[in-house]
């Protein structure tokens, strides 16, 4: 009995465990008749019990992180199927923040939308499982078992509104290009198999140093993985799926899309990158990866912002920034070539950062509609900093943090990662990143023109917003992590760099 | 007896790959879509098994080959579920007839 | 090499010979008057009824799907029985089985799950039927579905 051990995937276990709770308490709970006052439904309890979960899930991983996962008895006994070191325990944090604040905001969204089935919340848990699993993978077996544990509850959150033709169209469309990714993936993966005999990352780097190999293969593997990991984090051109799919979902499965399931697809394309396949022959700018990174993300950044900004549903602008913002992340991925930890810890804070303030636009955008009002388009939030000036603050405050505005949490995501670029000496890749920047902002403030300087045309309909405790808390909690974010950006991203996977 | 070579299975399991990725990009019923991911998935078993002939120090070809039915059935279940839900409200199986949302 | 091949084409010839020997063999020696009654499907005597092409009770694909699931299952259980005695040997036996049991337990609980959800039962009553399904699509304005969604054609293959 290796009490080490369990403490050391203690996160890992809570969330799993609560899941399993959660599901049986969901199965046992009185709720299946319809009830006529909102706040009985399933979600006035399942919601706080996910986010209770999920939050103890994220204060273990803080816990893990001070005692330190290598003073622990055992902590390595599951490598490489499960690696407990500071980088999964960072992306745990992340993703049980995430989850824990989508689950908030679904406890507001599923009663006032009447959906409100208890299944939503064992599922956004089991996701989350799957998504610290995914990022602890240090074998392409493990990899793929947490991808797919992610993606399947995620696809059926996105159908979740199931007798809406846009909600089971936008799963249906995720499902089929996600599995089809899965598979490209797992083509790889069988290839590097066969050319180095290992399914561990740190095995298969190793062969790949020792040589004496079929390229050609390894070539081809290494494409099909990426490929298959730019769809997970929705690259442009692996992009299609994602405007539909975010835009059909239910909102608080899409903020957990947006989030969760972006941040654990790229903690496992750093460590793939990074341990299969960093050594300098695969990853300098002349041979290897990073030319392929840095085309995904030139290509990412300036397609998505270009679309956003056409978007005449703010739902679909959010999910076009946050292709974009994939392209951002991309970069520091692409500087990590040169610039191992720092460049690493740039996307992780991009990605702490990026997660409070998407979860916290998606949330504002909530609650800004209310039964048979959803606010979708530009026009719906006219007006709204006079009706309800509250709601209209935190909004702007999260879309200044996604536009990249300082002092907020934001800035410091695009500002380390362009340091790192230049840093780097990827000029054109920085210059590039801050044109972008530019073109985000129009569509970012053109929201703030509408709710502060404009009037909801006479007769129109407007949104009314919904009035939820539980939205209000995640946004009270994610504002105060953008504002203190903002505020202290430097201890996160000293965690961040201790958090960097050795070279 | 003569065993039959390792490039034999790797290349029916290339075209088994490249029959489920072009029905995949090509086909339009839904169902047919789900069977060419599983077509995938299973010429990713197949190649998985045969370098495991290769590799002999270990199993851990035919072991991701377990996990990789199990999942291929926990993915059919779902995309079943799925496009039955979409059948339900749309009344087609054709995924060129989800075009409800675009640009 | 491709020697080794020629008893697996013997194997196919031989094969197709006794079937195609056989049919004709029978459709030289039987008498040969067909009415009607014969010509219909078989099943089991029973007059046929209706196309066979038509649209099962989704019951059937819902236990389908929950069965296919544990049946997957069954394949990670069966290599640890293989290899068991030699755990034992090793002095690591309890680890195994409080391992599997484990395993076990967690597909209980989905068991469990869907039993409780009421999908085992044949027949379902309303009152467990999803709530709001026909309400939810007209009720958001994002939700409007154009008319001719609703009226397309069914799918090639179902009639």
């Amino acid at each position: 009995m290796k009490t080490g051990l369990y403490l050391s995937i203690s996160p890992l276990l809570v969330v799993a465990l609560g899941g399993a709770l959660l599901m049986l308490a969901e199965a046992f709970s009185h709720h299946r008749e319809e009830h006529e006052s909102r706040s009985a439904g399933p979600s006035s309890e399942l919601a706080l019990g996910t986010a209770i979960t999920l939050f103890t899930g994220a204060i273990f991983a803080a816990a893990v992180w001070f005692v330190g996962p290598e003073k622990l008895d055992g902590s390595q006994d599951l490598a490489p199927w499960l690696i407990i070191d500071r980088f999964t325990l960072f992306f745990a944090f992340t993703i049980c923040v995430g989850g824990g604040l989508a689950s908030l905001l679904a406890g507001g969204y599923l009663p006032e939308h009447r959906i409100d089935r208890g299944e939503f919340y064992p599922l956004l848990t089991f996701s989350s499982v799957g998504a610290i699993i995914l990022a602890a993978a240090g074998d392409v077996l493990t990899l793929f078992l947490g991808l797919e544990i992610m993606s399947l509850g995620v696809y059926a959150l996105t159908g979740f509104r199931r007798g809406s033709a846009r909600s089971t169209e936008a799963s249906m469309k995720y499902f089929l290009l996600g599995s089809f990714a899965a598979a490209l993936l797992l083509y790889g993966a069988a290839l590097i198999y066969g050319a180095t005999g290992h399914t561990d990352l740190a095995g298969i780097r190793a062969a790949l140093v020792a040589g004496n190999l079929n390229y050609g293969l390894v070539l081809i593997a290494v494409t099909l993985m990426i490929v298959g990991l730019a769809f997970k984090i929705s690259a442009v051109p692996f992009h299609m799926w994602t405007p539909d799919a975010y835009e059909g979902a239910p909102t608080p499965a899409t903020s957990f899309m947006a989030v969760v399931v972006k941040s654990a697809a790229f903690a496992t394309m750093l460590r793939v990158l990074l341990v299969a396949f960093g050594q300098p022959e695969l990853s300098s700018w002349g041979a290897g990866w990073p030319p392929i990174i840095a085309t995904l993300a030139v290509l990412t950044m300036t397609v998505a912002n270009l679309i956003a900004g056409r978007q005449e549903s703010v739902k679909r602008m959010l999910a076009y920034s946050s292709i974009a913002h994939a392209g951002y992340i991309l970069v520091g991925v692409t500087t990590t070539m040169r610039l191992h930890e720092d460049g690493q810890a740039s996307v992780m804070f991009y990605l702490l950062a990026y997660t409070v303030s998407t979860i916290g636009a998606f949330g504002a955008l909530i609650l800004c509609g209310s039964r048979g009002a959803e606010a979708v388009s530009y026009e719906d939030l006219s007006g709204l900093g006079k009706r309800h000036p509250a709601v209209a603050l935190v909004f702007s405050l999260f879309l200044l943090s996604l536009a990249g505005v300082p002092p907020t949490a934001g800035f410091f995501g695009k500002l380390y990662i362009v340091k790192g670029a230049i840093g780097a000496g990827l000029y054109p890749l920085s210059v590039i990143l801050l044109l972008n920047s530019v073109l985000g902002a129009y569509y970012y403030l053109r929201v703030l023109v509408f709710m502060y300087m404009r009037e909801p045309a006479p007769g129109a309909p407007f949104a009314r917003p919904m009035k939820s405790g539980y939205v209000t808390s995640a946004l009270v909690l994610a504002a105060v992590a953008v504002v203190a974010l903002g505020l202290f950006p430097t201890t996160s991203l000293e965690v961040a760099v201790r958090a960097a996977l050795a070279p | 007896m003569t065993s039959i070579p390792l490039e034999y299975y790797l290349i029916v399991a290339a075209a088994l790959f490249l029959v489920g990725t072009v029905g995949f990009l090509l086909r339009r019923n839904l169902l047919v879509l789900l069977m060419s991911i599983e077509l995938m998935l299973n010429s990713v078993n197949l190649t998985l098994v045969a370098y495991n002939r290769v590799h002999t120090e270990s199993h851990a070809g035919q072991i991701f080959t377990f996990f990789v039915i199990a999942i291929a059935a926990a993915e059919a279940a779902v995309g079943l579920a799925i496009v039955l839900a979409f059948f339900r409200v749309r009344k087609t199986v054709r995924s060129d007839e989800a075009d409800l949302l675009r640009n | 090499m491709l020697m080794a091949y020629a008893s697996v084409a013997a194997f196919f010839l031989v094969a197709i010979g006794f079937i195609l020997g056989s049919l004709l063999f029978g459709k030289v020696i039987r008498p040969n008057n067909m009415y009607a009654e014969k010509l219909e499907t078989y099943e089991c005597g029973e007059a046929p009824v209706g196309p066979a092409w038509f649209n099962f009770n989704p019951r059937f694909y819902i236990i389908a799907l929950i069965y296919i699931v544990f049946d997957v299952e069954i394949a990670f259980v069966y290599p640890v029985a293989t290899v068991f005695r030699r755990w034992v040997d090793a002095g690591r036996g309890m680890f195994a089985l409080v391992e599997i049991f484990l395993f076990v337990v967690i597909l209980m609980l989905g068991l469990v799950y869907v039993w409780v959800k009421g999908d085992l039962e044949w027949i379902r009553s309303i009152k467990g039927d999803p709530r709001g399904v026909q309400n939810v699509s007209s009720r958001t304005r994002p939700e409007i579905i154009k008319e001719h969604d609703l009226e397309e054609a069914m799918p090639q293959g179902a009639e």
